[in-house]
């Protein structure tokens, strides 16, 4: 999976994170000193970028942590099935592939979007 | 460790989660004292209650530590409430020992109540105090942006700004000569978050605390309402003791922490 390993202090709210081996977007991210002597802990909440379900960790600010490589890109709708998909066109690849739309979004062909690609995972934004 | 506090966090029933935080005290400092000394003025406890008949040390109570406050008190705040969060969501319910009351405002995001339950001299309403909108002074009004009312007992002191707002619906104040007669009024469905500022007791029993008020609580008083309240209440705290007396607050603190745990745990 493509990542890359920065500390966790570098981390800040709206950035990405790997939790549990899944890609999460920051939603809260707060420092506090856990004793006396102990290195400064850091608690993040984050939800799965592409699940969508709640994960936290906390870990000291100096641990190394994984940190997703995602690609925002842009696509054109070729076609909808007039439910929850669409049959989306990469503009730089010409890829087609289908995306489950967002709740209570609806789609034309031709509309132009931006998805968030990680390997084989994709997700309209 | 607190005594009698053994368990192991998966196992855990309560937790109690030490917050040393001293950062708004605007009188006699010392709060950041308050965990170690509750721990320690613990240890002379008998293990076993016979009100309830139970064990402390049976009563699956785990003691998380302390946690540390950053400079930063929003941050520090966001921190502590995500931990009493992730306990809840374990099955345990957080006791949070302060550090000054600005802690409780973790722990009640955390728990969500519907009622905050609060004993203390002030009425802790303000706005901010001294350009802080994170003081200890302000913790009933950041408690009411979650609970839909609270209840302050043996509220004896506020700003003229704060008693006009504490006479609206949604504050009920119980001034400290009629505290042994309040009942707990909630609804079945409500919940009950409970807070035990110790400055809400007559400074002859508790001195050791930053902002002492005289004509307070009486202990045995406040012992009944925290037995009562406790079946309801999703999270408890007790704050502002600090090291400033020979123990008198702590033991105080940690005895109330003890009939807390034990009244919850006997109504389970």
């Amino acid at each position: 999976m493509a990542t890359k390993q920065v500390e966790v202090r570098d981390l800040d709210e709206g950035s990405y994170v790997m939790i549990d081996d899944v890609p999460c977007t920051i939603n809260a991210y707060s420092t506090a000193k856990p004793g006396k002597h102990g290195s400064a802990k850091a608690r993040v909440e984050a939800e799965g970028v592409f699940d969508g379900k709640k994960r936290n960790l906390s870990q000291p600010v100096d641990a190394k942590i994984r940190v997703p490589i995602i690609n925002r890109k842009q696509g054109q709708v070729v076609s909808t099935s007039g439910g929850d998909e669409a049959q989306v066109m990469d503009l730089e690849t010409f890829d087609t592939f289908t995306l489950a739309l967002p709740d209570g979004v609806s789609m034309e062909p031709d509309d132009e979007i931006e998805y968030l690609e990680m390997e084989s995972q994709r997700k309209i934004v | 460790m607190f005594p009698g506090a053994a368990a192991a966090r998966a196992d855990a029933a309560y937790a109690l989660v030490g917050a040393p935080l001293d950062a708004s005290t605007s009188f006699e400092p010392g709060a950041r004292f308050g965990p170690d000394r509750v721990r320690r003025y613990a240890e002379a406890f008998d293990d076993y209650d016979h009100r309830t008949d139970r064990h402390f040390s049976e009563l699956s109570v785990y003691d998380h530590g302390d946690i540390g406050p950053t400079a930063d008190t929003e941050e520090y705040l966001t921190y502590l409430r995500g931990t009493c969060g992730d306990l809840r969501e374990e099955g345990a319910v957080p006791l949070l020992v302060g550090g000054e009351h600005t802690v409780t405002v973790a722990g009640v995001r955390a728990a969500d109540p519907d009622v905050f339950v609060c004993l203390d001299a002030h009425l802790d309403l303000r706005e901010s105090y001294a350009g802080d909108p994170l003081s200890h002074a302000t913790v009933t009004r950041h408690a009411l942006d979650v609970a839909d009312r609270a209840v302050v007992l043996g509220a004896r002191t506020g700003s003229e700004a704060e008693w006009e707002r504490a006479s609206e619906a949604d504050v009920t104040v119980v001034d400290p000569a009629d505290v042994a007669d309040w009942e707990p009024d909630f609804d079945a469905d409500e919940s009950a978050y409970l807070s035990v500022d110790i400055d809400g007791f007559d400074p002859a029993y508790a001195p050791g605390t930053g902002t002492k008020e005289p004509f307070g609580i009486e202990p045995r008083e406040g012992r009944r309402v925290v037995r009562e309240v406790a079946p309801h209440a999703a999270g408890f705290d007790v704050v502002e003791v600090n090291d400033r007396d020979d123990g008198q607050a702590a033991v105080l603190a940690a005895k109330l922490l003890r009939a807390f745990v034990y009244s919850h745990a006997a109504d389970r």
